[in-house]
């Protein structure tokens, strides 16, 4: 990535331009952590529904 | 297919087409055409990553590979939310800052002119060809069940995804992709609730569950046996996560027909929000169309399904020699089937743990025989038309569509699949006509045109690549096993493209020559591991899953590069 990407205020303000859209999402971390839990937890489920019916 | 059922489908497919058409106009420059004026939202972005991938073979062999494998074809896809994170952290806000048209642009400043060209040139063979084949694949399968004419169909398809992405450019096909996700979704939705609706009335939908269960079907999460299945089997959960992770970053990250797609976004935020659309919903919607699958498979346990899921062959072999073996053997197929439902109806009732086990493992004898008998169908074909194609697993869907969902919902069904196959060849083609236009033309054969010259190259461009893609299709026939070969080719050359990527994003130490002849060494190898199990037992050990060469080739890229910065002069 480049310097000028991932300086403070270009970070701070990506994050602010996420949270007019989705408020929820405080920054991008919690954007990228919610989808890769999200991934995680449907392993589980999928794990768990295979296991209760098989 | 009735006279309803064509007026919904050409009603919807029309629909579509005029409103991208509409959503498009008055393009003046290749900004406009190209990158949509970047003025894509992010659900627009979301939706046209989502069709881009999901061409009409998708929506066609999914649910046919559940109804034989089970569900374990979802693993494949576990890749996808992890690379769209690292593609949203790494590569947007590289691709966006230098404001480029096509990822391989962005390799010249990085290393030089005969990088860029060399990785854009792969990309157009591999495209080129997949072009033809997206149109090729369901022509093939609904002139089969339906009786269309195969190349009608496929010159059908390629003209009516030429008029609006000759037109409108990559506004329109991000905007026609829109509408036509919708309608594939809302049509597999129906689908599938009318299957669970269709099951017979002393068989829940909870029974329909513990039955592919039972019988081996919702066998979502599957680990290797050992450590040679770790590399040879396609679909359990570690490949997914680590091979599947490289296919995806090589295909969302490199491959212009989706990088394409975020590009037009209105900005990084947009662009990036399109990315995480899809990496929330892709592995969800992939268990749908497999779940929707697995209950195909249950609705056959109870109504007879034909012997063989081709529809012609069928009708062909009746008139044969062989006539009398396959009704025979049709008829003890029948007979077994009905003894199979009665003892499927039987482990619904019992609440017995004993008796349970016992018509578990009956049924699953039964299961086994019938495959037995599709098996010796399949050799029966094979006597009478040594050409045939022996998998029916493509027709499964089509053959339940047509046979047992009402009228109207057919069409729309119809609509979804060619839906399907024109987003996917719309995104190629507009993908192929940018790379060959900023990459080739304007870059090394002409800098000095107008915006309106490059506007009606572009144009020109992407008539030229949809009037090959057609050619293609329309000689694919004479090739045997093309699917085939096409997916191997994409395997062969994301690796490498990968690799160079990866050089580009995380090793500035590493320069443009040592990159460039990495990525040929790279290549070379793969191709290597490719071919010489094939002819050579020595080498039988590199016989590896296609899914593996993307991690291959990108390793030898890197460790190439690497070593040749090290010890070579530049």
């Amino acid at each position: 990535m480049t310097d000028e990407s991932t300086s403070p205020d270009t970070i701070q303000d990506e994050n602010q331009e996420l949270q007019k859209i989705f408020p929820l999402f405080k920054s991008w971390k919690a954007l990228y952590l919610f989808v890769l839990a999200e991934l995680g937890i449907l392993i589980v489920l999928f794990y768990l529904f295979s296991q209760a019916y098989a | 297919m009735t006279g309803f059922d064509w007026l919904v489908m050409s009603g919807t497919i029309l629909f579509i087409v005029g409103y991208g058409l509409w959503k498009s106009r008055g393009n003046t420059d290749i900004k406009g055409y190209l990158l949509a004026d970047n003025s894509l939202k992010w659900w627009t972005i979301g939706l046209s990553i989502m069709a881009t991938q999901a061409s009409a073979i998708t929506f066609l062999s999914t649910p046919g590979q559940a109804f034989d494998d089970g569900m374990r074809f979802v693993q494949f896809y576990f890749g996808v939310p992890i690379a769209m994170v690292l593609i949203s952290i790494v590569a947007i806000p590289i691709y966006r800052r230098l404001n480029v048209f096509t990822a391989y642009e962005y390799l010249e400043g990085r290393f030089d002119l005969k990088t860029r060209s060399l990785t854009a040139t792969l990309f157009l063979i591999s495209r080129g060809l997949a072009a033809g084949m997206t149109i090729y694949a369901p022509a093939i399968i609904l002139s089969a069940l339906l009786g269309w004419d195969i190349d009608l169909t496929c010159v059908g398809i390629g003209i009516v995804v030429m008029i609006y992405t000759v037109s409108g450019g990559t506004k329109a096909v991000s905007q026609t992709q829109k509408q036509q996700m919708a309608v594939i979704l809302v049509g597999m939705i129906l689908a599938g609730i009318l299957m669970v609706l269709k099951l017979p009335p002393d068989v829940s939908f909870g029974d329909a569950i513990n039955i592919a269960g039972k019988m081996g079907k919702l066998n979502t999460i599957t680990m290797p046996k050992d450590f040679s299945d770790f590399f040879h089997d396609k679909y359990n959960l570690l490949s997914g996560l680590v091979a599947g992770t490289f296919l995806m970053l090589s295909y969302f990250g490199t491959d212009q027909s989706q990088v394409q797609r975020y590009l037009g976004g209105k900005s990084v935020t947009e662009s990036r929000l399109g990315l995480m659309f899809n990496g929330i919903f892709k592995v969800p919607m992939q268990f749908l169309i497999l779940f929707i699958g697995v209950m195909m498979f249950v609705f056959y346990q109870f109504t007879a399904p034909p012997l063989f899921f081709n529809s012609t062959e069928e009708a062909q072999i009746a008139q044969s020699e062989q006539a009398d073996a396959y009704d025979a053997l049709n008829s003890r197929f029948l007979s077994l089937h009905e003894e199979k439902a009665a003892k499927l109806r039987e482990m619904i009732q019992t609440d017995q743990a004993l008796q349970l086990a016992t018509l578990q493992t009956e049924v699953q004898q039964m299961e086994s025989q019938a495959r037995d008998m599709r098996t010796e169908a399949k050799e029966l074909i094979k006597t009478h038309n040594p050409n045939a194609d022996l998998n029916d697993l493509d027709q499964v869907f089509l053959t339940f569509i047509l046979d047992h969902l009402p009228i109207g919902l057919v069409g729309l069904l119809m609509a979804v699949i060619l839906s399907a196959a024109m987003s996917s060849t719309s995104a190629e083609l507009n993908a192929l006509a940018t790379t060959s236009i900023v990459d080739i033309y304007k870059r090394s054969m002409m800098d000095t045109g107008s915006p309106t010259h490059y506007l009606r190259a572009s144009k020109v461009s992407t008539m030229l690549w949809g009037i090959l893609a057609i050619g293609f299709a329309l000689i694919a026939d004479s090739f045997g096993n093309l699917i085939q070969a096409v997916n191997l080719l994409g395997s062969l050359f994301y690796g490498t493209i990968l690799g160079i990527f990866v050089i580009a994003f995380f090793f500035k130490w590493i320069k443009g020559t040592a990159t460039f002849w990495a990525a040929v060494a790279g290549e070379i190898a793969v191709v290597a591991v490719w071919l010489l199990p094939q002819y050579t037992e020595t080498f039988s050990w590199l016989n590896v899953g296609f899914l593996w060469y993307n991690l291959i080739g990108c390793a030898i890229v890197v460790g190439m590069g690497m070593l040749i910065q090290s010890f070579g002069s530049e």
